[in-house]
């Protein structure tokens, strides 16, 4: 007995010198996992002699349940738009000393002075992706469907072709706003009767769609057993370059509807009990630099607000219109704005109601 | 000897549950959390979240599929430990440790890749797939989907809980005397007759602690579902996470989770009741041998 | 060994079979030249040296195996305790409270939890999340005990207590030999359900503190790389050396006598 507790004594104090150490200036990043580039976060700690802790969220909604559940500690965060005005509202947010962000101004206008947060008190743009299509080119065009429009995820004449090898994401917000948009309504429409037809929309096309899935749906994209998703930009990106890394004979394509989709603008933000507001400062400027915010779109062909990036970014991602739409294009491009508790309630028994599954 | 561990739930978890259990009966927050809990001097609790889970059926329907994935999980949870259990009970000494850890060592490996590995198994292009749809299209039927599905949801389940109860099952067989069975084949009882008239009923405590471990936990999950669940397999764990994670709906999620937890303590109790009242197994091996 | 039915080997090789063909898919896959977890592609070591070199991934490990030794070594004595009191006491508050956390869906603990401590003003970190496993591991222990301590013969114990034993030493040198399979198992379930739990674990960890589970499953989203494969295997391999190593420096610990 003895032994075995010296045992777990000496293995636990061997596992210690592994924890970070404690000593530099640290700073808590709160984000996205594999949403900034490593050789960004090395040139960061370097031009701030701080250290970087990176804690990952995978969600939204993960972020503010924990926030509304009193956590502290982080310094940045990187919520998407209508996390922001969640937390706007919730007056979790430390504004902005934008003396200290000079660089703000190579970010482009028009994803400035946001409905959710005019004049930019508390946020400031990041990087982007849309919710798209994401298709096999060969099976599409092999079964002659169409990939510019939302009816090839909901209307059963083209469905039946690909029954049991769709999937939509596993979210309510996105999927009716998806259907909203087919239906040629707006993604932030709140009217009852328009939902109850995107439900209806949603619950015809249901019997096709092998999964709803937010987690899996990419990789077995990627290998081909799924053939047509809807799903992020980024991960259709991500999932072209793998399939192509893997030597198979077709390509994973991003397919943008015409009738618009939903565009997603993340944020940096700061904590308004970060510890560390300057380094968050520090951080946010260092990330408004052309080369820096380049890096990442480099890295997963993520949408970018700033215009100095652009002489930065790889020639393939600039002309890739999924990634930076043309302006007709983004012109039907929308963000979700936050929905009140009533709205909420609704939306989630009519998705609880969709996924019950008769 | 219940003083430690009662002093530590109770601040641990009896505490913070009750926090929750207030949450019920208050409002959501307009932006998440809670709504405060004064406001204009008027105190926030009401009855809401509870009026809308017994007013609406669609959360009772669910909740009993959960019920039903979780019994059928603990069946076949049941029939595939009770052997391994068995074999390793009756392993010479030297064995029995390295059998038991080899059984448990899989689930040291991370959840998230357990149920990828599972993916590849079932994937339309993966050997089990091509056979079991190549000998459907034999008889003319339509190719089923593995993955996907309930099947592949009720596969992943099992495979999760498993230890869970070979482990409790190990403990209370790896206690039977050998003994009583030679007495019961001398007389001359058969193999089947060993086992159902003396081992099954002496090893029924192993088999409610093993069926406790699986069926409760099983009630809530929702990781599997969300993973490789087919539209129709969204279970009372999902909408609870999405009242938390989705809706930010805390009281209602709360109140799910109150009538979850009460129902899973009560089925439990049902079941040890029952138990304790029909099938009368002997209490000690003592009693048996009487 | 004694002979046992075919049957008996069969169905036993089938469970060990269902057991193990994921895991070895698991392992292999961490030779995988591919981003993802979907489909052979090629053989490569690369991922081992990634994960040699990723200090993220094994600070996180480190965490894990820490968090789990403690919150298993303090709840196995919390949940002996506890299933000792259940079985000879009957108590129906100390039933309910060992039950409800397994039955309890972990949001709602997690959330509870991180409430509490956050009203508490108590630093969140690697103690938070240890209390917190010990919590809903507690009930494990306790049930398997009870299991075991079911149709025990307490004989023994009473006939050491009339020879004039403590009630401690009749515990220790009766009654915990005698429910020590028991306790192991309750153990190794305690171990498991720490070394891999995310959601109680998400809500309960400071900013900083990552744990194997929280590292993996933001991932999720994007890729979950065969760097973790490569180090659950390792994991995995580490456990059990240890526990073998264990148990060979001291053999009465496993054995029930």
């Amino acid at each position: 007995m003895k032994q075995f507790a010296a045992l777990c004594l000496a293995l636990a104090l061997a596992a210690v010198p592994v924890a970070p150490a404690q000593a530099k200036d640290e700073f808590h990043l709160y984000n996205w996992n594999n949403y900034i580039a490593p050789e960004t976060i090395k040139r960061f700690e370097e031009f701030c002699k701080c250290a970087v802790v990176q804690t990952y969220y995978s969600d939204n909604e993960e972020l503010l349940a924990k926030l509304a559940a009193g956590a502290r500690g982080y310094d940045l965060l990187v919520p998407t738009a209508n996390a922001v005005e969640a937390l706007i509202h919730g007056k979790q947010l430390l504004p902005l000393d934008k003396s200290q962000l000079p660089n703000l101004k190579n970010i482009n206008p028009i994803y400035m002075n946001t409905s959710f947060d005019p004049g930019n008190k508390y946020s400031v743009p990041y990087a982007m992706s849309t919710t798209i299509i994401g298709y096999n080119d060969q099976k599409m065009k092999e079964l002659g469907l169409p990939t510019d429009t939302w009816a090839v995820i909901f209307d059963p004449k083209y469905l039946e072709k690909v029954k049991g090898r769709v999937t939509v994401l596993d979210s309510a917000n996105e999927l009716f706003a998806a259907a909203l948009k087919y239906l040629g309504y707006s993604a932030n429409d709140v009217d009852e009767g328009h939902w109850k037809e995107a439900a209806s929309v949603i619950e015809k096309a249901k019997p096709y769609w092998a999964a709803f899935n937010a987690s899996s749906y990419i990789k077995e994209l990627t290998v081909g057993n799924i053939w047509l998703v809807h799903g992020y930009s980024n991960d259709i990106f991500q999932a072209n370059l793998d399939a192509q890394a893997a030597k198979r004979p077709f390509h994973i394509l991003q397919g943008m509807p015409k009738e618009g989709a939903v565009l997603a603008v993340d944020n940096m933000v700061i904590d308004k009990d970060a510890p560390r507001p300057d380094l968050a400062l520090k951080f946010i400027d260092f990330m408004l630099e052309g080369k820096n915010s380049a890096e990442l779109t480099n890295l997963i062909g993520s949408g970018n607000p700033n215009l100095e990036a652009v002489k930065y970014i790889k020639p393939e991602i600039l002309k890739n219109p999924a990634i930076f739409p043309d302006k007709a294009v983004a012109a039907k491009l929308e963000q979700l704005k936050d929905l009140t508790v009533a709205q909420r309630r609704l939306r989630n028994r009519m998705w609880t109601d969709i996924k019950a599954g008769r | 000897m219940s003083g430690p561990p009662l002093l530590y739930l109770l601040l641990f978890f009896a505490i913070p549950s009750l926090i929750m259990v207030l949450a019920s009966f208050r409002s959501p927050g307009e932006f998440g959390g809670l709504a405060p809990f004064l406001e204009d001097g008027k105190v926030d609790l009401n009855l809401d979240s509870y009026a809308r889970f017994f007013t609406d059926p669609v959360y009772a329907q669910i909740f009993l599929k959960s019920v039903w994935y979780a019994l059928l999980t603990t069946l076949f949870c049941l029939a595939l430990a009770y052997p391994l259990a068995a074999l390793i009970a009756k392993s010479p000494q030297r064995y029995r440790d390295l059998l038991l850890l080899l059984v448990i060592l899989p689930f040291w490996s991370n959840f998230l890749i357990r149920v990828y590995a599972w993916m590849i198994i079932l994937g339309p292009n993966a050997a089990l797939a091509r056979s079991v749809n190549g000998a459907l299209a034999w008889f003319g039927h339509e190719p089923v989907p593995l993955l996907f599905s309930s099947f592949a949801v009720l596969v992943c389940l099992v495979y999760v809980h498993l230890p869970f109860m070979v482990l409790p099952l190990y403990a209370n067989l790896e206690k039977h005397d050998q003994a009583l069975l030679d007495a019961a084949q001398d007389l001359g009882a058969n193999a089947w007759q060993r086992f159902w008239r003396i081992t099954f009923p002496l090893s029924l405590p192993g088999v409610y602690a093993g069926a406790a471990l699986v069926f409760i936990p099983a009630l809530g999950i929702f990781a599997i579902p969300d993973i490789l669940g087919g539209p129709g397999d969204s279970l009372i764990g999902n909408v609870i996470k999405q009242q938390f994670l989705e809706t930010r709906d805390w009281p209602f999620g709360s109140v799910l989770s109150i009538v979850l937890t009460v129902a899973a303590l009560a089925l439990a109790g049902l079941a040890a009741w029952i138990g304790r009242r029909n099938l009368g197994a002997p209490s000690s091996a003592k009693q048996a041998r009487a | 060994m004694r002979r046992q039915p075919l049957a008996l080997w069969v169905a036993a090789g089938a469970g060990y079979a269902f057991l193990y063909i994921p895991l070895v898919i698991v392992v292999a896959y961490s030779f995988n030249n591919s981003r993802l977890n979907a489909e052979w592609v090629g053989f490569t070591f690369d991922w081992y040296t990634r994960l040699f070199h990723d200090q993220d991934m094994l600070a996180a490990a480190g965490n894990s195996l820490l968090i789990a030794l403690t919150a298993s070594a303090v709840s196995t004595v919390l949940g002996t305790m506890a299933g000792v009191a259940l079985y000879r006491q009957r108590s129906r508050l100390l039933s309910i409270l060992v039950l409800a956390p397994i039955a309890i869906p972990e949001i709602l603990m997690g959330v509870s939890l991180l409430i509490f401590f956050v009203l508490l003003n108590f630093t969140l970190g690697l103690v938070s999340v240890a209390l917190a496993h010990i919590a809903f591991c507690i009930g494990f222990v306790a049930i398997v005990v009870r299991a075991r301590l079911a149709g025990m013969d307490e004989l023994l114990t009473e006939a050491a207590r009339d020879c004039g034993a403590s009630p401690w030493n009749a515990f220790r040198y009766i009654t915990l030999p005698l429910i020590m399979p028991g306790v192991i198992a309750g153990a190794l379930m305690a171990f498991t359900l720490s070394i891999d739990d995310f959601v109680i674990t998400f809500f309960t960890a400071g900013a900083g503190t990552v744990t194997l589970p929280l590292q993996i499953y933001s991932m999720i989203k994007i890729a979950v790389t065969p760097e973790v494969n490569a180090v659950s295997s390792l994991l995995m391999l580490l456990t059990l050396a240890l526990i073998i190593v264990a148990s060979r420096l001291s053999p009465s610990l496993l054995r029930s006598e």
